[in-house]
């Protein structure tokens, strides 16, 4: 009966249980959106929602959610160039870092923009930190939660791949004086940079690539960083010495499983942590991508313990686009971010929003579901739901990738 | 298996949960004698937008087909449990019935719900019903009882609670009652009935329905926090009485649960419902507990206090088993303890 605590059955039809949903806000029709999302207080004690797009024309938006039942868009910036796209964005306190990344190698611009968002209506660029290069796409991930370094996932120009789609790393910038920011350290996994002495690592059936994506750090433990690396698996690091970056341990379930391993989240109570892929291909056709719990109560070896269960593959893989795990709640590091350790709630394309109970982290149960119907304009002719982030309210915001923009909602279980 | 892995933000009853059914799909338990008007009442809630999604349980005895007949026009599903009383001879048949939902939904050959309306038979006890959620761990999982409606026939009522018990106790057990047939029986009448019922229940809202017309919230939403509805010590014929401990200091959870583990053993039978928020030591948010016979739901934390009050309020309703009685094994026990 385990499965079958869902009410919303197995149809894959929209449905919603134990969330309310507040409002929908189509972002003045560009509600195709990415995987950041951060919340500011502002001077004037209005909430403002900060958001990635996934792709141009816009760069990010700002919505009012003071009132999440009446979102309202109070500013939405425009791209330079078509082929760029800033899919990622994190701030501390008034400072938003937005992540530049384009099509193909070698375009401009790419890399790392600081904005002042103080007046949100008038976003002001800080600085520029240029990754642009022959074998760079610039920056795709960013994690910037303790106002002095940016975590991210990026090329460099002076940076060579051993194989072209392997091109983003992880690199720290000190940003402590957010006009000048300065990289301090960078790390790559063994094999993937041209000058390294061993061999590049195999490649995985469906070659998603060897990069960087969630660069992770928290305060409970200021020396690590939590990294995944797309079809190379999570990396636990230490970072004491951010010049030097040392990896600690090597986690991956791939092969058998199809890689892009996208995001690793410690509880750090608990000595857990959670790990998501990300699914990339339409139709199911790399199911099952999953969220992972792991043991990592000794670091240098963690366990993989339990999975969240998923609702089945008929039901969902033909409904239209993605259907798998992706971002998940990350409990960012900041006064305005809900934390949990027994609640995980996460985004799987069409199969929704969802929250799982991990107080049994042996066996985590389904209580919650959002799955919304196919928004206006979607080219995948059902909802993906991409991002989510919990503030500290206890409103939960989740958008769509092509074209449902936000959803706010309440959790009720 | 979850000390490996505690988590500070944890209870002594696990996650602490905004509400006591959590994330469980909630029943509605629809009860009250043949006649009453359930099946006007239940047809009428599933035409509104509460009512949507809302899976129909039908125990029938005596007027095969009718009901069911009436009910699957309306709702997405229906299951007909077949002759016999639901609380004495079928209570199996409800387990299996309420599966059977699961796994057609798990199977995609039946619509999603997300409520259950269990209407009972006219001379079914309801207390059987309520156990079988605390003895099937599945069952208990996945469901978890809202609250119990009573019908009353308003022109029949009152003679059916004079010659039956389990009318009676159909009443005693509601947390709501509805009076229909109002327009019929007449003012006097309603009156009398509604007194006999204030009587029998006096913790249970008491609504007026014609032709099955009432708020649809109250056939979903339970009381909030039982705290707020008074309940006066009360005996009924039948030995059934009804009264409510108070206790303002933090409780021992100890002394609670060997308290009522003696009185379930020694007198289960006679404990037919007991509910209640309990403000335990070490607990920062109200535990709600519930008795049903000699058997006992999982204790639930919620995870705040709808308000100041702090006060421990269980509502005991029993038979022949006195307040005093239960008030003395506390002392004993804690005395002991």
């Amino acid at each position: 009966m385990s499965a079958a605590s869902n009410p919303l059955g197995n149809s894959g039809e929209p449905a919603t249980w134990n969330f309310n949903l507040l409002a929908q806000n189509d972002l003045g029709g560009f509600g195709g959106m990415g995987e950041g999302m951060a919340v500011q207080i502002a001077k004037d004690g209005r909430r403002i929602l900060w958001l990635a797009h996934e792709s141009a024309p816009k760069n990010f938006t700002g919505v009012d959610v003071s009132d999440p039942r009446q979102p309202k868009v109070v500013v939405q910036t425009e791209l330079p160039q078509k082929h760029m796209r800033s899919n990622s964005l994190e701030m501390t306190g008034d400072i938003l870092a937005v992540a530049y990344q384009t099509q193909k190698v070698g375009q401009q611009p790419a890399g790392l923009e600081l904005f002042d968002v103080s007046v949100p209506e008038k976003p002001r660029s800080i600085s520029f930190l240029d990754c642009s290069g022959a074998n760079s796409r610039g920056v795709h991930q960013l994690w910037f939660c303790d106002g002095e370094y940016v975590h991210m996932a990026s090329g460099a120009p002076d940076f060579k791949p051993s194989n072209k789609i392997d091109d983003q790393f992880y690199r720290c910038i000190d940003v402590r004086n957010p006009s000048k920011p300065v990289e301090v350290g960078r790390w790559w996994m063994p094999g993937t940079s041209a000058t390294d002495n061993v061999a590049p690592p195999p490649r995985h059936p469906l070659d998603k690539g060897y990069r960087a994506h969630n660069t992770n750090v928290y305060p409970d433990r200021p020396d690590r960083l939590y990294l995944c690396y797309i079809d190379g698996g999570m990396f636990v690091m230490d970072i004491k010495d951010k010049a030097n970056p040392k990896m600690i341990s090597h986690w991956t379930n791939s092969p058998p499983y199809t890689g892009f391993m996208h995001t690793a989240v410690p509880l750090f109570d608990r000595n857990l942590m959670l790990v998501t892929d990300e699914s990339t291909e339409n139709a199911g056709k790399d199911w099952p991508k999953l969220i992972w719990l792991l043991d990592i109560r000794d670091e240098t070896h963690p366990v993989s313990i339990s999975t969240c269960p998923m609702p089945p593959l008929d039901a969902f893989a033909n409904r239209g686009g993605r259907f798998g795990a992706h971002n998940i709640h990350e409990n960012t590091p900041v006064p305005t971010s809900w934390k949990s350790d027994q609640i995980v709630i996460g985004t799987f394309f069409n199969g929704g929003l969802r929250a799982y109970d991990i107080s049994n982290a042996y066996q985590p149960k389904e209580i919650a579901a959002f799955v919304p119907g196919a928004p206006k304009g979607s080219p995948a002719g059902a909802v993906q739901i991409n991002d989510v982030f919990v503030d500290e309210r206890e409103i939960v915001y989740t958008v769509d990738r092509f074209s449902g923009g936000l959803y706010t909602l309440e959790m009720d279980f | 298996m979850n000390e490996i892995f505690p988590s500070p933000a944890a209870g002594l009853f696990g996650r602490k949960l905004k509400r006591a059914r959590g994330h469980r799909v909630p029943v509605t338990v629809v009860t009250g004698f043949l006649g009453a008007g359930k099946t006007t009442l239940l047809k009428r809630f599933l035409g509104t937008p509460e009512g949507a999604g809302t899976a129909v349980v039908i125990n029938e005895f005596g007027a095969a087909g009718i009901d069911d007949a009436l009910i699957r026009t309306s709702a997405e599903e229906t299951v007909l449990l077949g002759d016999g009383c639901l609380c004495c001879i079928t209570r199996s048949d409800l387990q299996l019935a309420l599966r059977r939902l699961v796994m057609e939904r798990e199977r995609g050959e039946i619509p999603a719900f997300r409520r259950i309306v269990i209407e009972t038979s006219g001379l079914a006890d309801p207390s059987p019903i309520l156990q079988t959620f605390a003895t099937d761990r599945a069952l208990g999982e996945t469901f978890h009882v809202e609250l119990v409606v009573t019908v009353a026939d308003g022109a029949t009522g009152l003679d059916t609670l004079a010659w039956s018990a389990e009318a009676r106790k159909q009443a005693i057990l509601a947390d709501r009652l509805v009076v229909t047939k109002t327009d019929i029986a007449g003012q006097a009448v309603c009156d009398a009935l509604c007194a006999q019922l204030r009587g029998l229940n006096s913790r249970a809202e008491i609504l007026f329905a014609v032709n099955g017309e009432l708020d649809p919230t109250r056939l979903t939403q339970g009381s909030p926090d039982t705290r707020n509805s008074f309940v006066a010590e009360a005996e009924h014929s039948d030995g059934i009485g009804s009264f409510v401990l108070l206790e303002q200091a933090p409780m021992s959870w100890t002394v609670f649960t060997r308290t009522m583990e003696t009185l379930l053993a020694l007198r289960g039978p006679d404990l037919l419902r007991v509910k209640g928020f309990l403000n335990v030591e070490g607990c920062h948010g109200p535990v709600v507990v519930q008795f049903v016979q000699h058997l006992a739901h999982p204790p639930v934390e919620l995870d705040a206090w709808p308000d100041s009050d702090r006060q421990s309020r269980v509502v005991f309703i029993t038979r022949n088993v006195s307040e005093n009685q239960v008030r003395d094994l506390f002392a004993a026990v804690r005395a002991l303890a």
